[in-house]
Parts: C-alpha cells; structure tokens; sequence
C-alpha cells in the first residue's frame, strides 16, 4: 500500500489552517484510493503536534527534528524532504502554497523526479493527478495534468475545508534522522525583518479589511485600522499602498502578494486591477467602497458602496460598534 | 560581475481572449516582456551600474522573441542568446529549465536572475528547477539585492516578513516586481540595442535532442472561472447606505 503525504506548516506554535484544509482534502483523496494517510511536519519540536493530527486521520506523521528549522532556509528543507521522500515513497505530496513551499516546490520535484502543479485551486484523481489552476491572472483555469509519478501539488488557502475525519487514528510518529552541517550552506540567513502585520495573520483570516490606492494617508490608514480592529479582522493592502510605504508589503494581496479567500473581503477604495482581483476573487462575500462609480471592483462585489471613505468608513465603524455592543 | 538574466516573452494577460472549445482565443495576439523577467533586467543593471560588469540576456522561442530581446537590451544589458525554437507551446518549468541547463553548461556567470515566475501561467517553478539541476545556492522572491565583498546580500519576501540572505556566487536570485521599476529604454538604448550583438542558438547546439523533450505536465485545456453572482449596489444617504450594508451582512450574507 503506497501513501499520500501531506506537508504540515507551522506557524507561530501552530499548524497553519491552510495545512489542515489541504491534509483534509488530501485524506480524502487518499481514502477513495485506498492509500494510507501521511503527513510530514519540519520543526524543532514536530512530534509535539502528533496528538492532534489523529483527528484529521493521519496514519503516519514523520518527522523532522532541528534547530535549523525555526526560521524557513530553502537547502535543509529540500535536504530533509528528500529524506523524508525516500522514506516514506508517497505517490503524492501535498502543500499549502505559502511563500516557503514557492521557494521549494520546483526544486523539490526536480530533486526527487516529480511532476509539479504549483499553486492548484483543485486537485481531482481522474486516470491521472488533475488540478484546475488559476492562470493569466486568475482569470480563467487551466486544468492540467501530472503526466508522471510521483506527484507534488501546491494547493491556495481556502481551496478546501478543514474538516476532521470520521474515524480518528493514532499517529504512528517515525523520527527521520537528520544532520546537517550549516557551514556547507551557500546561502545563509542573516536576518528576518519581521514587519508589523496586525493582530490576525492575514492568510488565516475570515474577515480582511484592504485597503487600495483611495487611501492616502495616515488618516485613511487610522480608519482601515479601526475597522478591522472592531471586526477582529486581519490588514490587506493593494500594491499601490504597499509601494507607497502606508502598509507593509507583507500584507499586499494579489497575483504577486498573498492569495486569501476569507468569508468577508471588505475592499476600501480599491479600483479592482486584475492583478489584485487575482488574490481575493474567492473571498465568498466582497463589500466594495469607492468613489468611482466604474471602479472594476464593483463587477466582483457582493455589496458596493459607491462614496468617499473618508465619509462612509467613520459610519461604518460607529454603526458596527453599536453592533458590537448589541451583541455582548 | 557577469550576470544572465533568463527572459521570457508572454501573452499580455490584459488583452481580451475567450475561451472557445477549452482553447485561449485571443482577440488581438499581443505579446511582452513577463513583468517579472523584466524587473529581474533592472535589478542586474543597477548591480553592474553600481560595481561593474556586465548583463546578459537569455530567451528561448520563435522569432517573434526577438522584440523582447531588443527591449532588454534597449534597458541597457549588453549581450543577448536567443535560443530558438519554432513551437514552445507543450513546454512545462522543467522543459524550459532543461534547455536553459545545457545553455549554462560551460558557460561562467556570477548570478543567474530570473522572474519570480511568468505572469500568465503564475507557476513560478522554473527558476528553482535550474538551480537544482545546476546545483546552484538560490533564493526567491527577492525584493532586494546588495553586492557586500563578492557576496550578494538578497532580501525576500517570506510568509511573515523579510529575509535577509546572504547569497555566496556563483547563485541564482528569482525577482519579485517589488524591487523595482524597470526603467523605459530611452531612444538612444534602442538605437544601441540595434548593433549589440544576439547569438541565435539552436537546441542541437546545446546538445538538446528535441524529440527527448519531455513534460511532466500538460495543460489538457481550459476553462472560465465560474461567475460571481450578480452584487447589489446601495445607494442613498451614507447614515441609510451603512446601515443598510451592516444588515445585509448580518441578515443575508450571515457573516458578522
């Protein structure tokens, strides 16, 4: 019997949601297959999250142990996949698509001879692996096929649900040996500038409050951060205010910046360019406020506001407030 | 330092296309320089302009490929290999990064850049691919690039900040468009870049046998993003438009 393996990321002491939706869907692939469930977690202290991965029906969880892996470094993680691969022989690994399986995937699948669909929005089992992934800025899919095993698959937050599984399991947890000597690496890390993100990881979050070029100033930031502070809500930004320094590029969203689909996207004076559309589309309700009446964001949205934000988001901010205070 | 920059031409993905029979059909066939490649051009110019040296331009594919070899070498790059071949369409990452392989084969660069990935298929493989198969130190999304005693210092995007590497040549860097704007080529680039010189190359000259080509993956065809429902737009006073919105969350959308 061979084995799906799904990669487990970590993240501030926590398995990434985006891991235990794409291990969820990868589970039931693996089911209807008749393959054994297994997953692979990188960390200091991987075993640690052996308990709770038998809700999510993982038969296998192998594990890496190092030092080396508290901070992302692309030659230990390819070394320690590799060795974790010639363990394990899965027919399939799964991924999150964060920025740290970006800078591995290609490397990876070229280093253990597999094919690679980066960045899917779906994975299928037809005669072959098949993925729908989203191309020419997202604005229409590519079904694409994996023409060998084994296969590798990056798979966009919110693609899938994390779900438990029926049945719950006792991880087998197996300790891969690892030693890795970091005087031989070429590229070392000197520092990590970790930049202010708010409150809520905005990869994680059900609701994100963008904010677009309408925003200028620090005026306009105050108000994007009262409101996604009063909806508990995580910060996005288009490139226009990344570029300008108001926000932080780590919270740019779009083809080249972070892909999210929250329950709720709230796009604040975001004209709707494709490149950023590309990044929240499948957020699965999107408030649109702009003062363009022609602003392309409105195509997109659920609900649009056509008005100043400099006027409207005070408004919305008291009248959520008054919610707020309702509902305690 | 001698740098190549790998260049690929792509579809605009702004111009209208349908998609008719699970084929791209596009109105107007329009093609440019991938965004990406291009800023991956600029990054090596501002290191050689700072330190010396020179950039080189690498592109695979028909002749209409040329345009965006001129462009690069309009911005300024010095020397452009156009590895010629009639049909790419098939070709995955691990294809392109084969072929670019057996170029870098006996050829000696202190950096290889390329885009962080290619704007129409967004796959952002090839890069890593070559590094691989070259056995290359690499980092990706860079946002930055420093040249300290011979050692690039390159900052990248990671997931919850930025990275600083320091990156020991000879390495290979994919570029991310936040590092800069590529410049326009002026007039006179453009006038120069019509007598700097462009190596056509064919497969067989790498030491590529066509036919022993093979992708891993195949685009079986393509289809529309399924659409939105159609939104409403609210209209009326702010006060009656807000409280309208956080109703309709509440009570329709069922998100707050």
């Amino acid at each position: 019997m061979s084995m799906y393996l799904t990669y487990l990321t970590i993240h501030e002491g926590r398995i990434k949601r985006a891991s235990l939706e794409v291990l969820s869907h990868t589970r039931q692939l693996a089911r209807e297959q008749g393959q054994r469930v297994g997953a692979v977690i990188l960390h200091p202290r991987a075993s640690s999250f052996a308990s709770e991965l038998g809700a999510y029906g993982v038969e296998v969880l192998y594990v890496v142990e190092h030092p080396i892996f508290e901070h992302h470094l692309n030659a230990p993680v390819l070394a320690a996949l590799e060795a974790v691969f010639q363990e394990a022989q899965p027919e399939l690994i799964t991924f999150a698509s964060t920025e740290a399986i970006k800078d591995i995937l290609g490397a990876f699948a070229e280093r253990v001879g597999a094919s690679a669909l980066p960045d899917v929005a779906a994975v299928e089992l037809k005669e072959r692996v098949e993925a729908l992934r989203p191309v020419m800025a997202a604005r229409v899919l590519a079904r694409t096929e994996a023409l060998l095993k084994p296969v590798v698959v990056s798979v966009r937050a919110g693609a899938y649900d994390a779900t438990e599984a029926e049945t719950h399991t006792t991880p087998e947890v197996i300790n891969i040996p690892f030693t890795f000597d970091a005087s031989t690496l070429r590229a070392t890390l000197r520092e990590v500038i970790a930049t202010a993100t708010g409150r809520v990881d905005l990869s994680e979050a059900e609701i994100v409050v963008a904010a677009g070029r309408g925003v200028r100033d620090e005026r306009g930031k105050r108000l994007i951060e009262e409101l996604a502070e009063v909806l508990g809500a995580a910060i996005g930004a288009s490139r226009a205010v990344t570029e300008s320094g108001l926000f932080p590029p780590s919270l740019q969203v779009g083809q080249t910046g972070k892909v999210v689909s929250p329950a709720l996207y709230i796009a604040v004076g975001i004209s709707g360019a494709i490149q950023h559309v590309a990044g929240m589309a499948n957020s699965k309700v999107i408030v649109a406020i702009n003062r363009d009446p022609d602003a392309p964001i409105f195509d997109i949205a659920t609900y649009g506001i056509v008005g100043d934000l400099y006027e409207i988001l005070p408004l919305l901010i008291d009248e959520l407030k008054k919610l707020k205070a309702q509902q305690t | 330092m001698k740098i190549c920059v790998c260049v690929k031409q792509v579809p605009d993905i702004q111009a209208p296309f349908r998609v008719v029979d699970g084929q791209l059909v596009f109105d107007v066939e329009r093609y440019v320089m991938n965004a990406y490649d291009a800023s991956a051009v600029e990054g090596a110019l501002q290191l050689v302009e700072a330190h010396g040296g020179e950039v080189d331009i690498v592109s695979i594919g028909p002749d209409s490929v040329t345009e965006t070899i001129r462009k690069a070498l309009a911005m300024g790059a010095t020397r452009a290999y156009h590895i010629h071949h009639d049909d790419i369409s098939g070709w995955d990452a691990f294809v392109t990064a084969e072929v670019l392989a057996a170029f870098f084969q006996g050829r000696t660069y202190d950096a290889i850049f390329t885009g962080k990935q290619s704007q129409d298929t967004d796959a952002g493989l090839t890069g890593t691919i070559l590094a691989e198969k070259l056995q290359l130190p690499y980092v990706t999304n860079a946002v930055g690039l420093a040249l300290e005693e011979g050692t690039l210092v390159v900052t990248r995007q990671g997931d919850v900040g930025q990275e600083v590497l320091e990156l020991h040549l000879p390495g290979l860097v994919t570029i991310s468009n936040d590092m800069n704007d590529p410049r326009i080529p002026t007039i006179k680039g453009i006038m120069q870049a019509k007598r700097k010189p462009v190596e056509r190359l064919q497969l067989q000259d790498l030491g590529v046998e066509p036919e022993k080509l093979q992708p891993r993956t195949r685009v079986r065809g393509y289809e529309p993003v399924p659409p939105r429902p159609p939104g409403k737009k609210l209209a009326g006073e702010p006060q009656e438009v807000v409280r309208e919105l956080v109703r309709l969350l509440r009570e329709e959308a069922k998100v707050l």
